[in-house]
């Protein structure tokens, strides 16, 4: 073992106390760090998985321009057929066409615009929550039945509830007059209120030929297994329709972009206090390092008489913040792994969230998520700022005089 | 003569107001029926649908699709200001909201306000002449309405344009932030009916100028007396021939 390292290893256990209160103080920062960082990245993948599965689904295949210009006209021909060769292509089921027109629905006393989204009803289930939030009533018996599901709000304010009859009146793609009647067969309640009010599904093969949609449709969702594969599949979509150059893959980062901001906008302010949290344990480690540097004055000054130049001694007092650091770095990370790990089987709760999330939908419980990434960016960076902190008190024994060092009191 | 007389006349008490309630009624007349086609252009496709139409007075009036065969029989009744439109595939007569009134009339860019409440502008806004212009030895009167402060209307003002022989020949509707939407112009002016009127239409929103839909009027006659049970909602859903 280096010289350098064997003194440092002794110097720091000369003030055992002071040594583990300073690595105490990183261990606990650290600690919270990884549980921190660690259960916003999972609340995170929570709110995507959540949003996007509630309707928009982690990618889609669409006609060119229509995510810009979502009319009637911009669609795909043979939109089954094309999700039935994606479905065997990607050996998944998770890939669901749908059609989105806009229409007015009458009930026996009143009339409202909706947006119609016409459904796969065997495959729609696999991509979209919105089936499994069916409260009254059920979902689609087959993809030709005339047959709506609405919203809570939307079968309020309609007043009608199942069986009822709904009256729908728009246009169709082809400029004629689309007009049906329709009964009420399921109303969901999603708890996103533009949702509830505005929205309604009708079978695939009814609103073709409602909206004079021939064979065409807008767009095909596919999910992947989970997010991280999102970009794999979305290469191998690109791959399946590269003939068709009329069609495109986006992902959920462009079909909904608020999604992103409010993420960057929430990690924007976490990050604030993270960042006190570091200079915190930043300073403790100056104030640490200062301290035994200013109590070893006379120490250095021998050293220095001795022949010991002064980078030799910066480098030794470096050492020892390293060294402290790694310690640090290596208790906290395990401890916040372990915290975390324990989390993510039996979940975290606070008081008060299960029926907040009951409300949205989303599960009861967060799980944190644990990847390489949110276990050592928090410590890692405390380590960085600990040894940054360390330079001030070492190049101040640049400024020693041996002489008067030997006399400091 | 008169024609020159009446122009003279006119020039001399401009009155902004009232020429756009006589060029109202130069083309309603008390009572009219007329037969046009309509024409919906969008980038990739158009269609047409030609119609029969009968207006008394204002605010009343009723249209049938004749043709395409898909959509014969369609229809809207408007009467001060309420519309209702009949859908012969679903034999239902449906009352269109009040929040639907700003959207496209039968797939057009004519809004439902367009077809319903264009006498509004007589009653609900504030009129100034900006300006007189020869044209084609005609006079033409720009003038600008600006709705009242309370005037359920969304647009910020609108340019209207009239010929001295009372034919209309252009309207700007324009927004609150005061950028013009869309346009409604009179492109073939022809005497018809005993009257010299504007025979097709065409109203295109500015942004999109590849959209548009043309009305050409193929027969119009004015000062018929209809029979009250013409403008109900059972005559909307039970053509007389």
């Amino acid at each position: 073992m280096n010289i350098t390292l064997r003194m440092a290893w002794r110097n720091l256990w000369r003030h055992k106390r002071r040594t583990w209160l300073t690595v105490g103080a990183m261990i606990f920062s650290n600690l919270l760090l990884v549980f921190m960082i660690s259960l916003q990245f999972g609340s995170y993948r929570m709110m995507i998985d959540n949003t996007l599965q509630s309707y928009i689904g982690h990618m889609q295949i669409q006609r060119e321009g229509y995510n810009d210009n979502p009319k009637i006209r911009n669609s795909i021909n043979a939109i089954i057929p094309l999700a039935n060769d994606v479905r065997k292509k990607i050996n998944s089921n998770r890939v669901a066409a749908r059609g989105v027109a806009f229409a007015m629905a009458s009930s026996e006393q009143r009339s409202f615009g909706l947006q119609i989204v016409g459904v796969e009803p065997e495959f729609e289930v696999n991509v979209s929550s919105l089936p499994g939030l069916i409260n009254k009533g059920k979902y689609f018996s087959h993809i030709n039945a005339k047959e709506i599901i609405i919203g809570s709000i939307l079968a309020r304010n309609l007043r009608v509830s199942v069986g009822d009859e709904l009256t729908l009146l728009g246009g169709g793609r082809d400029g004629s007059f689309a007009a049906g009647v329709v009964f009420v067969t399921g109303i969901f309640d999603s708890g996103i209120a533009s949702v509830d009010r505005s929205m309604a599904q009708l079978p695939m093969g009814y609103f073709q030929s409602l909206f004079g949609m021939g064979s065409h449709g807008h767009s095909i969702v596919v999910n992947a297994k989970d997010l991280t594969r999102v970009s794999v599949l979305q290469n191998k979509l690109t791959d399946i329709i590269k003939n068709n150059n009329k069609l495109v893959v986006l992902n959920w980062e462009i079909l909904q972009p608020g999604l992103k901001q409010a993420i960057q906008a929430d990690m924007a302010s976490a990050w604030f206090m993270y960042a006190v949290l570091i200079v915190l344990v930043a300073f403790s480690v100056l104030n640490t390092q200062l301290m035994s540097v200013l109590e070893r004055t006379r120490e250095f000054g021998t050293m220095m008489a001795l022949g010991a130049k002064p980078s030799r001694l910066g480098r030794l007092v470096i050492t020892e913040t390293f060294m402290m650091s790694t310690i640090g770095l290596l208790v906290g990370a395990a401890l916040g792994y372990v915290l975390t790990y324990y989390l993510t089987i039996v979940g975290f709760s606070y008081p008060g969230m299960e029926e907040m999330a009951a409300r949205f939908n989303l599960p009861d419980r967060m799980y944190p998520s644990i990847s390489l990434l949110s276990i050592f960016l928090g410590p890692g960076i405390v380590f960085v700022f600990s040894l940054l902190a360390s330079l001030y008190p070492a190049l101040r024994l640049f400024f020693l005089q041996p002489v008067s060092a030997m006399k400091a009191v | 003569m008169l024609n020159l007389f009446c122009s003279l006349a006119l020039a001399e008490t401009i009155i902004p107001r009232d020429l756009i309630r006589q060029a109202m009624n130069h083309w309603r007349g008390v009572s009219s029926y007329s037969e046009m086609t309509m024409t919906i252009h969008r980038a990739d496709w158009q269609r047409s649908m030609s119609m029969q139409a009968w207006t008394r007075g204002d605010k009343t009036s009723l249209v049938r699709v004749i043709s395409p065969k898909k959509d014969a029989g369609s229809g809207t009744l408007t009467k001060d200001n309420n519309m209702w439109t009949f859908a012969p595939k679903i034999n239902r007569i449906i009352k269109i909201p009040s929040s639907m009134m700003s959207q496209g009339w039968m797939g057009s860019d004519f809004s439902n306000k367009d077809v319903s409440k264009s006498t509004d502008i007589i009653d609900q806004y504030n009129h100034k002449l900006l300006e007189t212009r020869q044209q084609n030895g005609h006079a033409v009167y720009i003038i600008e309405s600006i709705p009242h402060e309370d005037a359920a209307v969304v647009w910020g003002r609108e340019i209207i344009i009239i010929r001295d022989d009372y034919v209309l020949l252009e309207q700007q509707f324009w927004d609150q932030d005061n950028i013009l939407v869309k346009t409604m112009k009179a492109l073939e002016i022809k005497i018809m009916g005993g009257r010299t009127v504007a025979s097709v239409i065409r109203m295109g929103k500015v942004a999109t100028p590849e959209e548009w839909t043309e009305m050409s009027v193929q027969k119009i006659q004015f000062d018929i007396s209809y029979d009250d049970s013409l403008f109900s909602l059972s005559s909307l859903r039970n053509p007389r021939r």
